[in-house]
């Protein structure tokens, strides 16, 4: 009897991501680490004004300044726009509108001497009226930041299902409240960095950290004046991107530009202070709520308009609404919903889009307010999210079938595992024990799109799958691997399909030129968009390879199975031949020769939001629960975070490490926007630009992460799987919110919770309290 | 095209590797020079462009008697190049002056301890300088030498008196911060150090406080606060210890006590924190430390 191999399966297991090894042994190869024969360093003038008519740029001694090669200005550019409404010249000519614009910039033969040259330009300008927030830009005679935008309104959206006065009627408690969320920013250990390099025939190669590349295509070649089938985008490794990178900013067509004029390869690399400054930010917020409900605390309407600080260009951060809308429009039950949203101009920074996107804003509001909500109502924090719950494959109001989600599984095992309500009845007893020390827990649910968005006319992405005569496959897939691992998840998707080695296989993800299209890495959709093509592809060069596997066995192919670089027998597991073998006999055949390739293209069963916002954007839809239970010492205000229990819907777990480490980091990142992350920006101009005052959760702060996972098995994403990646940064924040709550009876509704804050609002209940 | 050699923009001239103190002062004594010990402040002051080096780098890392922590039975000498991680490592600081290794221990990163000297913290005369703190409480005295021409000559000047205003001192441009000194303050001596901040590196204080005393028959005597980042320089709050000074710790006077700290301190809004912020921790940490003390 020949050898038997039996099946295993690499769906659900723990793989150490691919990436892994030469990460941690410092061998990735960035395009900060990248150097081309001849090239040269560029570094970009920025304005020190909010808002200024521009009248003179003079860059004469900088061009005087040996070993610099050119400096550009808005004169040396195309008219050509960038930013998602095309508001935003990448070289300023005529007008600064926010204190990181650009004005000029320098080649040079080294850093230190654009550096040099940057301070030999000149600039005269004559200021103009400033205005930063949108309740002074909204006002009638205030200043216009874009002309063509006279109201200074840089995007709307309005949304209405029911009827809200009957929603009115309906209620027995309406609960208002104000929340003001806050700029934070991406914090890439990799800073912006990229590198142009331009053949004899004018064609573009620009080695590039974006999140979509065969987008940017489109939309960086007006600002170059060429047509995007002559750019080539290249992606080496990426030091983190987040979302920061899914629109084209002006340091890009700059560096391209940079090239072009000197004829020599340019790398452009910001300083740390650089990427606080002039990189996007997340959208703050202005949220108004009122909501109602009846007395057993079932919802009955949501009222909710947004404001949201623009800054002086509009990048995705104007978009964000159409995510906070699904979470205030279909998170919980709620019958009548009305919902807008503007997008003010301001001389503020401008924001982008950053991992959970509108939602990590709308949950800190509405996660809040439900706890609130539960006060009024009686009930404890549980109690009043489970009666108002989605169900399995429920209708939101904007038309999106929620498919298989379970909320009240996440809901009720955080509760369960964290010994929820015992902890939060004792701790709300001891607020005025007198005790420095207090505890306190909070939980926070959400809902985010699981299967991605469709957002443009396509949500698809493509593979090439080849196979060599030694049965390595390589994968190219059109998505981007940003660090967050889904070349490792499509290797096993396709490991699994043919039953090869994981080493045996390889992706490749980084060339627009090489690559098939795929709309681009954000609204936690590569594994279920890419992951479906890869096994698409997969499943077809299996089909190629068991086909020809019949005609030489007495065996049918649907009796075959490939397992462990072999061709085996389904049933007993019974060695047919070796795969590469196989592979050699079919490639070496004469005139029926044949090599296993396949292609694929896969587009989501989605529709795009029509003109009121009603479609079914996303394949699958996903919950989490964060429960928080936290030390808060109420003379310093500060928060130490004792545990976190983390449930999560994923559909089906494909890589267990990879999962892990998603919501690790997520949740690392939620942390930081609830508790210490705070761009501070005063009149416009940022105030912390470092580190040193710009707290990132680090290591030792990290508290224990409890978690669990619920497999609802979706019916369409790869393998079950439903998209994981950004749940975990929305839903911690307003759990800690909460939990704070708990501990000492103050309520922050503006993140973050700074010491500071937290102790102020201590002292003034405590004052209050005394004065009564 | 290669660029001429003089034509790079350079930083510096000259790099004095000294391996002596007498080497060191001598490449001061030229002028225009800039010492660089662990060098964790001083880099990234001159990134920022928050400070301009002089021309002649002069490297005092590898000067052998700089590095030296000497445990008399009287008085204790720190080099100036020890660093914060030495004064970790040592056995006998941490009994000594545990405020200063508490300090020490909460002074930025592992990595920057590993680097950064405690000459540096006093050279750099940061108003939040973690170290300062509890050497004023420790009445330690800053030893300068320069080189007169003939010779090395010395003077010390108190910790108190050393800091002028944010990022000067009477340091001269000829003079080498060459130790740190302070009397041995005998056996278990209270003395704290708090500093604000949820995490446990890479924090600079909002505020930081130092407070050190003994009791003897139920009395506070020998008592010093000072406080980091509630003002130009690191201070001493003369009078709230001159209020403690010789009483018993009684309710009404820990309440005193606050009241006259409060007054005493000037703190400014910054990025970090508002006056009111700096007022509340200072408050809370004077408390912290006076129930210790009592607790004693």
């Amino acid at each position: 009897m020949n050898k038997t191999i039996d099946r295993e399966d690499i769906i659900g297991a723990r793989v150490a991501k691919l990436d892994a090894p030469e990460k941690v042994t410092g061998r990735t190869r960035y395009i900060n680490d990248m150097v081309l024969p001849r090239m040269l360093r560029a570094k970009i003038f920025r304005t020190d004004r909010v808002h200024a008519k521009i009248l003179k740029i003079d860059t004469s001694k900088a061009e005087a300044l040996p070993g610099v090669v050119a400096v550009i200005t808005g004169v040396d550019a195309p008219d050509g726009k960038i930013g998602v409404i095309k508001d935003n010249p990448p070289l300023k000519k005529d007008k600064v509108r926010c204190i990181r614009d650009e004005l000029a910039a320098v080649a040079a033969e080294t850093e230190e001497i654009c550096d040099a040259a940057l301070r030999l330009i000149e600039v005269e300008y004559e200021d103009l009226p400033p205005v930063f927030t949108c309740e002074d830009a909204l006002k009638p005679g205030a200043p216009v930041i874009e002309v063509d935008r006279p109201d200074n309104i840089a995007m709307a959206q309005d949304f209405s299902a029911g009827d809200i006065a009957e929603g009115e009627k309906a209620s027995d408690h309406i609960v208002e409240g104000k929340y003001n969320v806050h700029y934070v920013t991406h914090c890439n250990m990799g800073v912006s960095c990229c590198l142009a390099d331009i053949s004899v025939d004018g064609k573009v190669t620009l080695y590039s950290q974006s999140q979509y590349p065969y987008i940017m295509k489109m939309d960086l070649a007006p600002a170059l004046g060429i047509h995007p089938g002559d750019l080539r985008i290249i992606q080496p490794p990426v030091g983190g991107a987040f979302g920061s990178k899914l629109d084209v900013y002006p340091y890009e067509p700059i560096c391209v530009l940079l090239a072009r004029k000197t004829g020599r390869p340019v790398k452009l690399e910001f300083s740390r202070e650089e990427e606080f400054i002039a990189s996007p930010t997340r959208q703050p917020v202005e949220f108004r709520i009122r909501a109602g409900m009846t007395s057993d605390g079932i919802f009955t309407f949501r009222d909710i308009s947004t404001l949201l600080n623009n800054g002086g260009y509009t990048s995705w951060g104007a978009t964000t609404p159409y995510v906070t809308m699904r979470t205030c429009s279909s998170h919980y039950v709620v019958p009548h919903i009305r919902y807008s949203a503007r997008a003010v101009y301001t001389n503020n920074p401008y924001a982008g889009s950053f991992r959970g996107y509108g939602n990590v804003q709308a949950t800190w509001m509405l996660e809040t307010h439900v706890d609130k909500m539960a006060e009024v109502a009686g009930l404890d924090p549980l109690e009043i999210r489970l009666r108002n719950a989605n169900q399995p494959h429920s209708m939101t109001p904007q038309g999106s079938n929620l498919g298989c989600i379970d909320l009240v599984g996440c809901i009720k095992i955080s509760a369960e595992k964290s010994d929820f309500l015992k902890k939060w009845n004792a701790y709300s007893a001891q607020w005025d024990n007198g005790e420095r020390y207090k505890r306190g827990i909070g939980i926070a649910t959400s809902l985010h799109n699981a299967g991605g968005a469709k957002i443009h006319k396509s949500d698809g992405c493509g593979t090439i799958l080849t196979m060599d005569d030694y049965a390595r496959v390589t994968v190219m897939t059109g998505a981007s691997d940003i660090g967050q691992g889904s070349d490792t998840v499509i290797a096993q998707i396709v490991a699994q399909e043919l039953g090869v080695p994981l080493r045996d296989i390889t992706v490749i993800n980084n060339d627009t030129a090489l690559g098939p299209w795929d709309v681009g890495v954000h609204a936690s959709r590569t594994t279920y968009i890419a992951g479906n093509s890869a096994k698409r592809a997969a499943l077809d060069a299996r089909n190629q390879i068991l086909a020809a596997a019949e005609k030489q066995s007495n065996v049918t192919a649907d009796q075959l199975d490939l397992r462990g670089g072999h061709v085996v027998q389904a049933d007993n597991g019974e060695v047919v031949i070796e795969t590469g073998r196989l592979l050699r006999q079919m490639h070496f055949a004469g005139e029926d020769a044949k090599l296993v390739m396949a292609t694929d293209y896969y587009e989501p069963p989605t529709e795009p939001e029509d003109e009121n916002h009603m479609g079914d954007m996303s394949a699958a839809y996903s919950h989490a629960a964060h429960v928080a239970e936290i030390i808060v010492d109420t003379h310093t205000g500060e928060i130490e975070i004792e545990k976190i229990w983390s449930v999560q819907d994923v559909g089906k777990i494909i890589n267990l490490n990879g999962l892990e480490g998603q919501i690790e980091g997520g949740i690392a990142m939620g942390i930081g926007y609830g508790l210490h992350e705070d761009l501070k920006i005063e009149k416009g101009i940022v105030q912390n630009p470092a580190f040193r005052d710009y707290h990132v959760v680090t290591a030792p702060e990290m508290p224990p992460i409890d978690m669990a996972f619920i497999e609802t098995d979706d019916h369409e994403g790869p393998a079950g799987a439903k998209g994981i990646a950004e749940l975990p940064t929305i839903v911690i924040a307003p759990a800690l919110g909460n939990a704070l709550y708990n501990a000492t009876g103050v309520r922050i509704d503006h993140p973050p919770l700074n010491p500071e804050k937290v102790a102020r609002a201590i002292w003034e209940r405590s004052n209050k309290n005394d004065a009564e | 095209m290669a660029l001429p050699q003089n034509q790079i923009p350079t930083a510096f001239e000259a790099f004095v590797n000294a391996t002596s103190i007498d080497e060191a002062c001598k490449a001061l004594a030229i002028g225009d020079g800039t010492v660089v010990a662990g060098g964790t402040d001083l880099w990234v002051q001159k990134d920022e462009a928050h400070k301009t080096f002089g021309p002649r780098l002069i490297n005092i890392s590898n000067i052998e008697e700089l590095a030296r922590i000497e445990i008399g039975r009287d008085r204790i000498r720190l080099g100036a190049r020890v660093t914060m991680s030495d004064i970790l490592d040592n056995g006998d600081l941490g009994d000594i002056a545990p405020a200063l290794c508490e300090a020490a221990n909460k002074f930025a990163s592992p990595q920057i301890r590993n680097a950064a000297t405690i000459g540096g913290n006093v050279a750099n005369a940061s108003p939040a300088a973690d170290a300062v703190v509890p050497l004023l409480c420790l009445d330690a005295k800053i030893e300068l030498s320069k080189w007169d021409g003939k010779k090395i000559s010395t003077r010390d000047v108190p910790a108190d008196a050393f800091f002028s205003a944010p990022g000067q001192s009477v340091l001269a441009v000829d003079e080498l911060i060459t130790a740190i000194s302070f009397e041995h303050p005998g056996t278990n001596p209270i003395a704290r150090f708090f500093k604000s901040g949820p995490r446990p590196a890479l924090e600079i204080a909002i505020v930081s406080l130092g407070f050190s005393a003994r009791l003897a028959g139920g009395k506070l005597t020998n008592v010093r606060i000072a406080l980091g980042a509630v003002g130009p320089t690191p201070v001493r709050a003369r009078k709230t210890e001159k209020l403690l000074e010789g009483q018993r710790l009684t309710d009404d006077l820990k309440a005193a006590a606050l009241d006259t700290l409060a007054d005493e301190i000037s703190p400014i809004d910054d990025v970090r924190g508002s006056a009111w912020y700096r007022q509340h921790l200072a408050r809370t940490y004077l408390q912290e430390a006076l129930h210790d003390a009592a607790q004693s």
